[in-house]
């Protein structure tokens, strides 16, 4: 559509399929994992290799469809044996939280970024918010319009918590690391797992799309 | 991994369900030299800067993104849970490369950065699009960029 309008345009694709079937002017397919297709976080040197490889295309004249394939895999996507998860009490997500604040701060100073903000609500209140839900509560929270874009994205904003936690110290896990520890050890894998069928139960229609679509991946839905 | 085999079910069959649009032209614009060319991202990750509201399901709209703001002000709201967040949690140029294209200028390896970025709802029917596809084109127009790279997440 851009090229359309008299502009050069290359497409950096995950899904070779879905090139194969759009026909952009000019695409290069990674087999990057979906979530992060320049490659492997803090790793400048990969990422600029596969951003050059597509502006490249942008020199070629011999369309009007390129596709090609970047010539190798991200390094480290593979587990991280030395990786330690966190250790933090899993007894219930409010002490766990807590427990994991101070490994969250940790994780903002070495990357010095924070995914985390997406839910207008700091960490602090995120227990008693949840515990309302949970009690069959609608609660909202001013920037969003709904309780069910509230819940929607805190569950965002937990996961990003403890994602970043998660890297905050030793070598980096990878992408299956994390979630597997989320969603396998953590109080808050399973609040979300509960939050969920409480949302699938809920006569709020918006709550029950949101719950039962976005807050739990469907290979760890317990 | 991105190869298809790799991504895990039911994921990967909603991927290869995804309608995929078809188009009646087949534009190809030639351009200059890469390094002189004045690259712009459009970014499918529904990128918003910390404090705004987050893209909307289904929206069409495209935000604007000033290559000014700091990464650590970025934020993704794509609607999916279906990928990999530990990724840009820690470094968001794994799917808005605003510090690559930055080194890749310095570098001359390309002509410069466009001082405005682009952001759109991935998952999106771009059938109702042509509106954002209008303001992008208008202000790449206005800003003398030649080129985009799209970057999915």
């Amino acid at each position: 559509m851009i090229e359309d309008r008299g502009f050069s345009t290359v497409a950096i694709a995950s899904v070779r399929a879905q090139a194969e079937k759009t026909r952009p002017p000019r695409a290069l397919w990674t087999s990057a994992m979906l979530g992060r297709p320049l490659g492997e976080p803090n790793d400048p040197a990969f990422q600029r290799q596969v951003l050059m490889a597509a502006l490249r295309l942008l020199e070629r004249a011999d369309g009007p469809v390129v596709l090609e394939d970047f010539e190798s895999d991200p390094p480290g996507a593979s587990d991280r044996p030395d990786w330690r998860a966190p250790n933090v009490p899993h007894d219930d997500f409010a002490t766990e939280l807590a427990a994991l604040m101070p490994v969250w701060e940790q994780a903002k100073a070495r990357f010095g970024r924070t995914s985390v903000g997406l839910g207008f609500q700091p960490p602090e209140r995120w227990a008693a918010f949840t515990d309302a839900f949970l009690a069959g509560g609608l609660p909202t929270v001013s920037g969003l319009d709904t309780a069910a874009l509230a819940l929607r994205f805190l569950c965002d904003d937990i996961k990003a918590l403890y994602g970043e936690a998660a890297q905050a110290v030793g070598p980096a896990p990878s992408a299956g690391q994390v979630d597997r520890w989320f969603w396998h050890e953590t109080a808050a894998g399973k609040l979300l797992n509960a939050l969920r069928l409480v949302a699938l139960a809920s006569e709020n229609n918006a709550l029950k799309t949101v719950g039962g679509r976005f807050f739990v991946p469907a290979i760890y839905v317990a | 991994m991105a190869r298809i085999e790799d991504i895990p079910q039911p994921t990967r069959d909603a991927v290869l369900a995804i309608p995929c649009p078809s188009f009646e032209t087949t534009p190809f614009v030639a351009g200059r030299p890469l390094a002189e060319r004045r690259i712009a991202i459009v970014s499918s990750a529904a990128l918003i800067r910390r404090g705004d509201a987050p893209f909307a399901f289904g929206s069409a709209e495209v935000r604007f993104l000033p290559a000014s703001v700091p990464t650590e002000d970025i934020l993704v709201s794509h609607v999916s849970i279906n990928f990999d967040r530990a990724g840009f949690q820690t470094d968001v140029n794994v799917v808005y490369p605003i510090d690559r294209l930055r080194e890749l200028a310095q570098a001359g390896s390309i002509g410069g950065v466009a001082d405005t970025h682009y952001t759109v709802m991935g998952s999106t029917d771009p059938a109702g699009m042509a509106d954002a596809a209008d303001r992008i084109a208008a202000q790449l127009a206005a800003e003398g960029v030649d080129s985009v790279v799209l970057s999915p997440v």
